[in-house]
């Protein structure tokens, strides 16, 4: 991202997977960390934090940001955010990823974590513009 | 309520890959980095787990 400083936007969404049972209520987390002002140092946290995304660990990473917990609180257990996930979900499945990571390079489709020079040749091909 | 403001990232798809009918994609704005005018949009998909 840095290398690429302001020609290339970043959009998140989330794609929690069914085989992945905690993988909803972070998903639900981030959303919440988002309202409070602090989704990508949350999102961040949870990568490195994974799989531990029991209640007790998302409240936890929530206040060691420093978030109010009793707003957090309140956001996760009222599942505020389900909708919106369920919304991504549905926006994959429309666009037939089934597996995660899939990224869309200007509507490319770039499937699995791959080697960052294979980011790097779809992303400069995208900055050469269309063909 | 959080806004959503409808992108249509996806325009690229509809050229680019041949998909016939590209699903408008909506970013919430606190899950997005990088600047709206920025000629590289990355969605990407993704889970915590």
């Amino acid at each position: 991202m840095k290398e690429y400083d302001g020609r290339v936007r970043l959009v998140f969404k989330d794609l929690p997977l069914p085989s992945h049972a905690l993988a909803r209520p972070a998903a639900e987390a981030a959303r919440c960390a988002g309202s409070l002002g602090r989704y990508w140092p949350y999102h961040d946290k949870l990568f490195a934090a994974q799989p531990n995304f029991e209640r007790a660990d998302l409240i936890r990473y929530a206040t060691d940001l420093a978030l109010p917990r009793e707003a957090f609180e309140r956001c996760l257990d009222s599942r505020r955010f389900a909708a919106a996930v369920e919304a991504d979900l549905a926006q994959a499945r429309a666009l037939g990823v089934r597996s995660t990571p899939t990224f869309f390079i200007n509507g490319r489709p770039f499937v699995g974590a791959q080697p960052i020079e294979n980011f790097r040749s779809v992303i400069d091909d995208a900055l050469r513009g269309p063909r | 309520m959080w806004s959503v403001w409808l992108v249509a990232l996806l325009a690229g798809v509809v050229s680019g890959v041949g998909a016939q009918t590209a699903p408008a994609i909506d970013a919430d704005p606190s899950m997005v980095k990088g600047p709206p005018t920025a000629p590289v949009t990355i969605v990407e998909f993704s889970d915590y787990q």
